[in-house]
């Protein structure tokens, strides 16, 4: 056996940001994610605490523009006093990652405890219901992937995006072997080509614009978070300025299929399909074993791009007789994410709050 | 700066003088447009940035300041300007940032242009309108004074703070703000024809001192410092002694906050990767790390561990009173509980060892004690890849001894 370290997965997120390319890490400590607050500053290349959520994300939208990729890691309180903001970078297209992790609540709720709460938050954060790409991990190596494929994404898109956790998905320590993990590529802008005249969000036919940094010396930038139009001055409600404004909603949704990840254990017979996300999956991938021992013949799916939701996931949850979505939460986040208030009667909700839920708990409910 | 001398404000306004000033210290000092970002407000003061030829970022209401900060650190770069421009109402929503722009002295330029109202909205009055403006106006506010934005800069450490009350020429001000290394913060008065003052006599009228306070210390930068992998700082354990477990074994350690029972927890699991089986610890404890409860649990596997929670624990140790009242009705079956003496135990399980850990290792070392007190009975793992564990530890003189009392 390897030598293996003790880690857990708020180390490995932190590391693969690094390695990935992030440069800056700013951010206000607060529980569960403080584990990710110190090894940010043990880490990244430059490290600065703000004093309040609010400055984070400006100081990172300031970071971002100049074309240096921040990260910062919060939970729902941090996460409501940052929304101003996120919809600022989103307006502004600025790439940067959110980690948020989920604990529970309402309000401060109870800080040290788990919970999967925070999924419609997510998916209304941009005023007008514009989509910011969630990713999940749900294991050690999901926490270095796709910390990886969520940057990746965030340049891409210029996009701000969020990694969703939860206190028992980035603060259990286990036995990992880190020279397992595939190395990263450090991703970092690349310089468009030569041109007479750059205008911010001028997309020439594609659904992105080439990004050049405030301050340069060879073009003027315009950056703006008002109604603007390709210029990146402020225009009310013209023809430009609206085609702008709904780019940002067909550029994420578009190119969906590109980041879309997921876990589908396919068990051929389509009858019954366990899906969830974050810390539940584990649940999840163990109860699939214990009911196959019982040779009772389930599928499970570990959605790990929440947000936006793609085709293929809906593809996969309609193919199923019957679907049990399992989440640490009271009324079923990811459901009414899929399904709104109409859930279908084919479709289960497994919750629990205050602690996890287990492996038999999900087995039981099938089984019944 | 200024690409336009048709700027888009109302007759007589007080950011058109103010856009003219800076223009004018602008072009005294020689700066290329591409050198110079502004950073820019919500409000009519946002307006500059379709009538100027450098770099343009335009955000939030009264967060410019910060966003200023952001770009200011990002760049590192003395050769760049980078002005920040608010309102009243935006300084005094967004006060905390101009005050830790001020404290680290981050190098660059606010100008806050004070015209006593909330200009966008209809003329509300903000947290910089003088008292006698508010006794007309909202007579119930004018004995609340108004943010003395000069005094409470300079006070946080900015290198330059002053302010003008707005009525001509001032660009001297401004030159030397922008000249300044550091933080600095010029507060211009001046007049909204259609909801503040519209006459240039009265803004002299309002007790707003013109002065200029200054620090002499050093800007903050944000030095970039390369760092070593977080992986390289991890110790990696190898496997030294060869054992099998039947099925996952599941331990839950339940003491109090400071006596050691999550770096118990931390050994346990470390002693399994020692005997090449796989670890998942957990902690759960109260807000106060130092009080209260403290658990921890850990499982021992052969196999990959999917889920690290327990639901049925094969072994608790419980050690102190506020571990005991967090054990009561958690668990349905224990298969073995350890518990120190001190402790009058309701609890049930095939096997109850009792000993005098606390008594014999003090809070500290109790729930050391009571593990090795385990394994020399209980035999699931070798002792010594316990010892062996611990004397990989920087501190491990008190827990090699609390291990060794029985
Ligand atoms: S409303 Fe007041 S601040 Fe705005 S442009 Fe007119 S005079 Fe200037």
């Amino acid at each position: 056996m390897p030598a293996v370290s003790l880690i857990d997965a708020s180390r490995i997120i932190t590391e693969s940001c690094v390695q990935s390319g992030a440069e800056v890490f700013v951010g206000y400590p607060i529980t569960p994610t403080n584990l990710v607050y110190s090894y940010s500053f043990e880490r990244f290349p430059v490290a600065l605490p703000a004093p309040d959520e609010i400055t984070t994300l400006q100081w990172m939208s300031g970071f971002s523009s100049v074309g240096k990729f921040p990260v910062t890691a919060t939970s729902f309180p941090g996460y409501a006093l940052m929304l101003e903001s996120i919809n600022m970078a989103f307006m502004m297209e600025l790439p940067m990652l959110i980690i948020l992790s989920q604990r529970l609540g309402p309000s401060t709720g109870s800080a040290t405890t788990g919970a999967q709460g925070d999924l419609l938050l997510l998916r209304s954060s941009i005023s007008g219901g514009f989509p910011i790409p969630v990713f999940c991990p749900s294991s050690f190596e999901d926490a270095w992937f796709l910390t990886h494929k969520a940057i990746e994404t965030s340049f891409k898109l210029r996009c701000p995006v969020v990694l969703l956790t939860s206190k028992e998905m980035v603060m259990t320590n286990k036995s990992f072997d880190t020279g397992e993990l595939v190395p990263l590529k450090k991703l970092y802008w690349t310089a468009p080509d030569e041109m007479e005249k750059y205008q911010s969000y001028y997309t020439n036919g594609k659904m992105v614009p080439d990004f050049i940094p405030l301050g340069n010396n060879q073009h003027q930038v315009r950056i703006n978070a008002s109604t603007h139009d390709y210029t990146g001055l402020i225009r009310k409600t013209t023809p430009a300025a609206m085609q702008n404004t709904k780019r940002l909603y067909e550029k994420v949704i578009q190119q969906a299929k590109d980041f879309t990840f997921y876990e589908f254990q396919d068990s051929d017979k389509h009858d019954i399909l366990l899906v969830s996300y974050d810390i539940t999956a584990e649940a999840v991938r163990e109860s699939f074993n214990l009911l196959h021992a019982k040779q009772k013949n389930v599928s499970y799916l570990i959605v790990k791009t929440l947000i936006p939701v793609a085709n293929e996931i809906s593809e996969i949850v309609s193919s199923f007789q019957k679907v049990f979505i399992i989440e640490e939460n009271l009324t079923g986040l990811l459901a009414e994410l899929y399904f709104g208030n109409n859930i279908p009667k084919n479709i289960f909700r497994i919750n629990k709050i205050g602690e996890m839920i287990n492996p038999q708990e999900i087995v039981e409910e099938i089984l019944n | 700066m200024l690409n336009t001398q048709s700027l888009p404000y109302c007759p007589g306004c007080g950011h058109r003088i103010a856009n003219q000033n800076l223009d004018k210290a602008i072009l005294q000092r020689q700066i290329k447009s591409l050198d110079i970002i502004v950073v820019s407000d919500i409000g009519c003061c946002g307006l500059i940035d379709g009538v100027v030829d450098c770099h343009t970022i335009h955000g939030l209401h009264g967060r410019s300041c910060a966003l200023a900060i952001g770009v200011a650190l990002g760049l590192n770069d003395e050769t760049k300007h980078v002005i920040a421009i608010q309102g009243d109402g935006g300084a005094t929503i967004g006060l905390q940032h101009l005050l830790e722009a001020a404290r680290r002295n981050v190098n660059m330029t606010l100008i806050v242009l004070n015209n006593l109202v909330y200009g966008m909205t209809g003329g509300q009055i903000s947290g910089l309108s003088a008292e006698r403006f508010k006794a007309e106006r909202v007579p119930e506010e004018k004995d609340v004074p108004f943010f003395d934005l000069v005094k409470l800069s300079y006070s946080a450490g900015a290198a330059f703070s002053a302010r003008v009350v707005g009525k001509g020429k001032y660009e001297e001000v401004i030159n030397e703000a922008i000249a300044t290394k550091g933080f600095s913060m010029v507060e211009i008065v001046g007049l909204c024809t259609p909801y503040g003052l519209t006459k240039m006599k009265e803004l002299g009228e309002l007790g707003y001192e013109e002065i200029i306070l200054k620090n002499e210390r050093n800007c903050f930068e944000s030095k970039r410092i390369e760092k070593v992998s977080l992986f390289e700082k991890v110790s990696k354990i190898e496997s030294q002694f060869q054992i099998h477990l039947e099925k996952p074994y599941k331990i839950v350690l339940a003491g109090s906050a400071g006596e050691g029972i999550q770096s118990a927890a931390d050994i346990l699991a470390k002693t399994a990767m020692r005997c090449g089986l796989n670890a998942t610890k957990k902690g759960e404890y109260p807000i106060t790390v130092g009080t209260g409860f403290s658990i921890g649990e850990i499982i021992w596997s052969e196999n990959p561990i999917l889920y690290s929670g327990i639901e049925k624990p094969d072994l608790v140790i419980i050690t102190s009173q506020d571990g005991y009242a967090m054990m009561k009705g958690r668990y349905p079956e224990i298969e073995c509980i350890m518990i120190d003496s001190s402790i009058s135990n309701e609890l049930v399980s095939p096997k109850i060892i009792t000993g005098d850990y606390r008594r014999l290792a003090g809070g500290k070392g109790a729930t050391m004690c009571a593990i090795a007190d385990w394994l020399r009975k209980e035999k699931i793992v070798p002792i010594d890849a316990l010892i062996k564990c611990v004397s990989t530890l920087k501190y491990k003189e008190e827990i090699m001894k609390a291990i060794t009392l029985v």
